[in-house]
């Protein structure tokens, strides 16, 4: 029960950039998804870090909600993904790019 | 009690409801709508005789009936203003209007003409700006009917649509006179943001308040008092110019006779063109402050009192005479107010709307009595086949020439007069007085030619000779006008009182407030502000015995020349004798050319480089700016590549420089 803060810092921005290089990198909307989670999770985590650090139950309330919030968004991407395989018979993200210019 | 003020409002809304009548169910009604006008008139002319007996009784009436805005410093409201000088013009205009109706009975409708809803739903606007403009208690209001007014002369005189000239002589009235306003514009609001008020009466007036201004020596937008009231006043005088067709915005008055000759009649005798000389009479105070600006009115009105009787010389379509003579006689009432003879120039204008309507209306008589023809010398011979026509049109031109004992000869003389005893003690305003007083010569020649060629002499034409009859929708106006021609001139026998020692001025007592008025709107008031000096030829009586010798000499000479030229059995054109002064009167001095001349060589190039810059500096900064936007949102929306994967990249690469945008600005590298 003493460590620093600073680690659980380090590791959601760890986290967080493992989730930003999985979305710049990958194609696969399954993948998209995952890292998109790892980036909410890195935001938990600092969330409930500093809620311990402050001694305020604020931050763990939030993170709670986020989870929640989580699931209805993978509820709903997984949507999207079924439909968009549905539609290419792929997962991969840059083949559908009609709304472009 | 009800009194008479209550029922005011409805002097000038019994037309306006005869117009919406007319309008709507013209078509349906006998007559076309006629009766609604003339019912309206009939009531308008009753209450307005009611006000002018209450008036009459000692109590005047100035009240702010609706607040129209409010600002700061200013607010600007409709009201009604009932003094001695408003009365009178509501009964004027009144009951010329209601007689222009009842002949239009005879002269439109019983001439199978057709658009007759239209033309009653015209005059009946017409006359409804007349009175509300007559009654107005304050400048913004006046300006407003006096632009209603112009409104409805254009769609008048263009009643005649389907004809080409009927169109352009109404745009011709329509933009002459719109120019001349376009400077009373000007002037209201430069009155309005000197003194905060355009009311015409109480001791918040725009002219008690220029008098203080003046008296406490201010500078109002760096010029003295005195200059800015004449500034001022000449930009106000712009708007009577153009609507009172004096020189050099008369050209549109001679056109306007494309119009219906009772049109005619009510544009000249009491309403349009009254309305410029009645609102010089009305903020009178205001140009008595500004010897200047009194000085440039007598001078436009003696110069435009002669230049439009010699042109009125040489014209063979009898509205054309009339209309020169009508522009003169304006001139003679600017001639009068410029010198201050407040009570001449109303009494004339009175007159004038009496005879010069009994005129027009006697013209519009002949032209049916000879299967619209206008031409002079296609007449003749009409006396005995028309009396009644014949000895009104006399009446009328009896006044208008100014001969003992017709009501013009009181007026003139009165006006004449005035312009006599300043032009004594300051020899400048001589000049204005001969240039009216040998207009008088001129009157009394052209009037009397009409005349002569009208109804003596042997008929010219098969026209003449068998003529079309009139009924008795035209002989009643015209018995009823020909009367007041004649004594109308009672009300102010000035020369006689002065002889006898009698008191009869009574339009002077009655301006002057002897029966009430405003406080400051008398015409002891205005004389006491008029800084010009009088004098006078020996005394008084023989200083006025020598003016109206003078004039009425004058008067008797030109028509006793028109006598010995045209009173024989087959009257030939003598006006051909004067050769090449005779084209030029026929051209109107050319004045329609220079005007022509000015647009074209000064206002369309002025135009042409406006529109330049308008087109390509406004426009072009508009044009470049949507240009630009364009070109650069072509290239810009190719970052719109609809790979979600690049979105996110630019995400995070706007996210970075955002947080080193406010990193250096917060200052965590310094």
């Amino acid at each position: 029960m003493s460590v620093p803060v600073d680690y659980y810092v380090l590791l959601s921005m760890a986290l967080f950039c493992i989730g930003l290089f999985g979305i710049l990198t990958r194609r696969n909307a399954l993948m998209f998804l995952m890292s998109v989670e790892i980036m909410l999770n890195a935001a938990n985590v600092n969330l409930i870090a500093f809620a311990f650090y402050h001694g305020n139950l604020t931050g763990q309330v939030f993170a709670l909600f986020t989870m929640a919030l989580a699931a209805a968004e993978v509820a709903v991407g997984l949507g999207i993904i079924l439909v968009l395989y549905r539609n290419f018979r792929d997962v991969d993200v840059t083949v559908p790019s009609a709304m472009r210019w | 009690m009800a009194t008479a003020f209550e029922f005011a409002p409805a002097i000038a809304l019994f037309p306006l409801a005869a117009f919406v009548i007319a309008l709507v169910f013209g078509d349906y009604m006998p007559k076309k709508g006629a009766f609604a006008g003339i019912f309206a008139t009939a009531g308008s002319l009753l209450l307005s005789l009611w006000v002018l007996a209450t008036v009459a009784g000692g109590e005047p009436y100035n009240e702010q009936l609706y607040q129209w805005a409010i600002g700061d410093q200013i607010g600007f409201h409709f009201g009604i203003l009932l003094d001695p000088l408003s009365a009178l013009m509501l009964v004027i205009v009144s009951l010329i209007a209601l007689l222009v109706h009842i002949f239009s009975l005879g002269y439109m409708n019983a001439e199978g003409e057709t658009g007759l809803r239209r033309y009653y739903a015209e005059l009946g606007l017409f006359t409804f700006s007349m009175l509300a403009f007559v009654f107005a208690d304050n400048l913004l209001m006046a300006f407003m009917f006096f632009e209603l007014v112009g409104l409805c002369s254009y769609l008048l005189i263009g009643f005649w649509f389907r004809t080409e000239s009927a169109p352009s002589a109404a745009k011709k009235a329509f933009l002459v006179t719109r120019f001349g306003d376009y400077f009373f514009l000007v002037g209201v609001v430069a009155i309005a943001a000197t003194f905060g008020t355009l009311s015409f009466a109480g001791t918040e007036s725009f002219p008690t308040a220029a008098e203080a201004a003046i008296d406490n020596g201010e500078t109002l937008f760096g010029f003295d008092a005195e200059t800015w009231v004449t500034i001022t006043g000449l930009l106000v005088l712009g708007g009577v110019i153009g609507k009172s067709a004096q020189f050099p915005l008369h050209t549109w008055l001679p056109d306007a006779m494309e119009g219906p000759t009772t049109v005619s009649a009510l544009i000249h005798a009491a309403t349009m063109v009254a309305a410029g000389v009645y609102l010089v009479a009305r903020m009178f105070g205001f140009y008595a402050q500004s010897p200047t600006a009194l000085s440039i009115i007598a001078f436009v009105g003696g110069f435009t009192a002669l230049f439009a009787a010699t042109m009125g010389v040489v014209k063979d379509d009898i509205k054309q005479v009339l209309a020169y003579s009508t522009i003169s006689q304006y001139g003679y009432m600017m001639l009068g107010l410029g010198v201050g003879g407040y009570v001449a120039g109303v009494f004339h204008l009175m007159n004038h709307a009496f005879f010069k309507a009994l005129l027009f209306l006697g013209a519009g008589a002949v032209i049916i009595l000879m299967h619209h023809e206008q031409d002079m010398w296609k007449m003749g011979g009409l006396k005995d086949k028309a009396p009644v026509a014949y000895y009104t049109f006399l009446s009328g031109a009896l006044a208008l020439a100014g001969i003992v004992p017709f009501s013009g000869f009181w007026s003139k003389d009165e006006v004449l007069f005035d312009a006599l005893i300043v032009g004594l003690e300051q020899p400048l305003f001589l000049a204005a007085y001969a240039m009216g007083l040998i207009g008088v010569f001129f009157t009394g020649f052209y009037t009397f030619r009409m005349v002569f060629l009208t109804f003596h002499g042997e008929p010219r034409t098969d026209a003449a000779r068998d003529p079309h009859p009139i009924g008795w929708s035209v002989k009643v106006p015209l018995i009823v006008l020909g009367v007041l021609a004649l004594v109308a001139g009672v009300v102010n026998l000035a020369p006689i009182g002065k002889l006898t020692g009698a008191e009869i001025t009574f339009l002077e007592f009655w301006l002057d407030g002897e029966y009430g008025a405003i406080e400051g709107l008398t015409y002891h008031a205005y004389h006491e502000a008029v800084p010009f000096a009088e004098g006078y030829i020996g005394t008084e009586t023989v200083t006025m015995l020598v003016g109206a010798g003078l004039s009425l000499g004058l008067a008797l000479a030109g028509a006793g020349l028109a006598y010995s030229l045209y009173n024989v059995p087959e009257p030939v054109p003598h006006t051909e004798k004067l050769g090449s002064v005779r084209t030029l009167l026929r051209s109107n001095y050319y004045q329609d050319e220079y005007q022509v001349w000015l647009a074209e060589g000064l206002t369309l190039p002025l135009a042409r480089a406006a529109d330049r810059f308008d087109q390509g500096v406004i426009d072009g900064v508009v044009n470049g700016v949507s240009s630009v936007s364009l070109f650069g949102s072509g290239w810009i929306k190719r970052i719109q590549t609809g790979v979600v994967t690049n979105y996110a990249a630019l995400l995070v690469l706007g996210f970075i420089a955002l947080l080193v945008v406010l990193g250096l600005h917060g200052g965590w590298f310094a």
